[in-house]
């Protein structure tokens, strides 16, 4: 397993976010985290970063546990992309991308051939070559969130968390980014697990699925599993059912909408 | 792959040149411009050690120390201030939000007012006053307040907003307990506490550059090894420390290093204000996307800043000289009104 966690527990105060939290992810899986808001899917994701400490249970990542690794260590081999990240104002999309290269550098030794191939790979897998010398304040929603993607690229971990990469964009540049995921899983070996809000890509990407709800794992397994379940319609509170649009396609949840049209007289 | 991408943006040669020659000049225009109107010959002279006795005193003694002392608080100042802008993300921050002034005019004030009781020689205490202390006086003060608003901030989650608003609670309490010592005692000494109050570089001597000069060679040596990090700390926690920064280490290190720069010149010079806040602003707007040009920028910026400051100060008062501090206050607020403009 290149990330595993077994028992995580998280609470904010009095507040449970996250109980008894299990996870298993293979070398180059796509796992994704789906769940209502406030299911603790975030939570989960910062936990399994070690940005938080959980209560707890631990988080392995290459069979090390994360709670003794230095950050540095933890960024070589995972890379973090929390939602909407913000950076200083008069940044470039090139400095930003160079900053994923620091697990490698360090404080002291320079950019080495291979560094400035990592940035230039990562530029260009997210369609950004020629944005390098742009400010990231002059660049729309879109182009910064495949900057801050970049810059996780740039890391070259073999692990990818991602935060909800493709809210606040549009149709074409979500399916470029599910695309650029499906493509390090399968090229490159590399793990990622991303919270995601819809539900179809989450089926169609995934090669896995873990459902939370109120902070508990409500399901594990691979999404033709979870339509089998019923779990979606009771954890989200919608009417709806999966119905199968293509032979070998995971099926499509269809959800009903007409739940505020006036009852027939 | 045809080659890498330059993902730097390189600055034109002749910017650092220019710049530090902006800063030479500014120095040797307050070496021959003075109250006292000494012929460049005789300056030319009295600097390699030759000419007339009272143009050596002058040059050497009173007008070479005061300029040195003035150029490295203006480096620990801006430096300072470029520190904390950046790893408490606050584009308003100086060394007087992280109460370092404040705590150093309590030290101070407290330091003169004990003086009094415990060393009371009767009649004529002015020419006893220990002066010589104060510098060390205010630089202890200045970074024990920098120690507690850390340990307030430490206890809750080391944040930049909490240590922002620690500095502000903190300073604004030692400020109150300073002036109302201040207020409630009124003495001979009030005048040598006013004077350094005010920010002055008046009489600063050889004694106060070789206590400065440590300070600055220690913090400007580090700032290579924290180049890195500082460009980390621009980001918000998480960030940083998912790119593989130990966070909570480098914002204490670098925070450490702005409050012993500002403390000590604090201590030398009085809280000369502005200089932290509007020096860095300057030397981004000149360097732009150039980032790494921010920080010398800001080390020759702080001293044309100062030096000119306080040549202004000399000329335009005369005899009764104009201290730095009311300069720098004085031009400081259209810059920095002229500068927030130009900020979205």
């Amino acid at each position: 397993m290149s990330l595993s966690c077994s028992g995580l527990s998280v609470t904010y105060g009095a507040r449970k976010a996250l109980t008894n939290f299990n996870l298993a992810v293979a070398p180059g899986e796509v796992r994704a985290l789906i769940g209502p808001n406030g299911s603790g899917k975030s939570t989960a994701l910062q936990a399994l970063a070690g940005l938080i400490r959980p209560d707890e249970g631990r988080a392995d990542i290459d069979g090390a546990p994360i709670a003794v690794m230095s950050r540095r260590d933890i960024a070589r081999r995972l890379a973090f992309l929390p939602q909407q990240p913000s950076a200083p104002d008069e940044m470039t999309v090139g400095q930003l991308v160079r900053q994923g290269r620091f697990a490698h550098v360090g404080l002291f030794r320079s950019y080495r051939p291979e560094d400035e191939a990592a940035i230039a790979w990562a530029l260009e897998s997210t369609g950004l070559s020629d944005f390098a010398e742009r400010g990231l304040n002059e660049l729309s929603g879109g182009e910064r969130q495949r900057a801050w993607i970049s810059a996780a690229l740039a890391q070259e971990a073999q692990t990818l968390l991602l935060d909800e990469p493709t809210s606040f964009l549009d149709i074409g540049y979500q399916i470029e980014v599910l695309d650029l995921v499906h493509r390090l899983s399968r090229d490159r070996g590399v793990s990622i697990v991303m919270a995601i809000h819809d539900l179809n890509q989450a089926m169609s990407i995934c090669d896995r699925i873990s459902l939370l709800n109120h902070g508990m794992l409500a399901f594990d397994g691979e999404p033709r599993d979870l339509a089998a379940t019923g779990l979606i319609e009771e954890v989200f509170r919608v009417k709806g059912q999966f119905v199968q649009i293509a032979p070998h396609a995971p099926p499509h949840f269809d959800v009903e909408l007409a739940r505020w049209t006036s009852p027939p007289s | 792959m045809s080659h890498a991408p330059q993902t730097v943006s390189r600055a034109p040669v002749w910017f650092v040149p220019t710049s530090v020659a902006v800063a030479v000049l500014s120095i040797m225009l307050a070496v021959f411009i003075g109250v006292v109107d000494i012929p460049p010959a005789d300056i030319l002279a009295a600097l390699q050690g030759h000419g007339s006795a009272e143009a050596k005193s002058i040059i050497l003694d009173i007008r070479l120390p005061r300029i040195l002392t003035g150029m490295l608080a203006g480096i620990h100042f801006a430096v300072a201030g470029l520190i904390l802008q950046m790893i408490t993300r606050n584009p308003l921050a100086d060394p007087s939000i992280m109460g370092v002034s404040q705590g150093a005019t309590l030290a101070v004030s407290l330091f003169l007012l004990l003086t009094v009781y415990i060393d009371n020689p009767g009649s004529n205490t002015l020419a006893e006053l220990p002066i010589a202390w104060l510098p060390g006086v205010g630089a202890v003060g200045g970074l024990a307040a920098g120690a507690v608003i850390y340990l307030l901030a430490f206890r809750q989650n080391l944040g930049p907003l909490r240590i922002t608003i620690c500095g502000i609670a903190v300073g604004a309490v030692l400020h109150a307990v300073a002036i109302g010592l201040i207020a409630g005692w009124g003495s001979a000494r009030i005048e040598i506490l006013l004077e350094w109050l005010s920010g002055s570089l008046y009489a600063r001597s050889w004694r106060h550059v070789m206590f400065l000069l440590p300070f600055t060679v220690v913090g400007l040596s580090l700032l290579p090894l924290l180049r890195r990090s500082l460009d980390l700390l621009r980001f918000d926690a998480p960030v940083a420390r998912s790119f593989g920064l130990g966070y909570r280490f480098h914002f204490s290190l670098a925070l450490a290093l702005s409050c012993s720069l500002a403390a000590s010149a604090v201590g030398v010079v009085g809280p000369i204000i502005f200089v932290g806040l509007i020096v860095p602003h300057l030397a981004r707007l000149l360097a732009g996307r150039r980032f790494t040009l921010v920080l010398p920028l800001t080390i020759t910026l702080g001293i044309v800043v100062v030096t000119l400051g306080d040549l202004a100060g000399r000329v335009l008062g005369q005899a009764e000289e104009v201290p730095i501090g009311v300069i720098t206050a004085i031009f400081g607020v259209p810059v920095l009104i002229a500068l927030l403009r130009r900020v979205p």
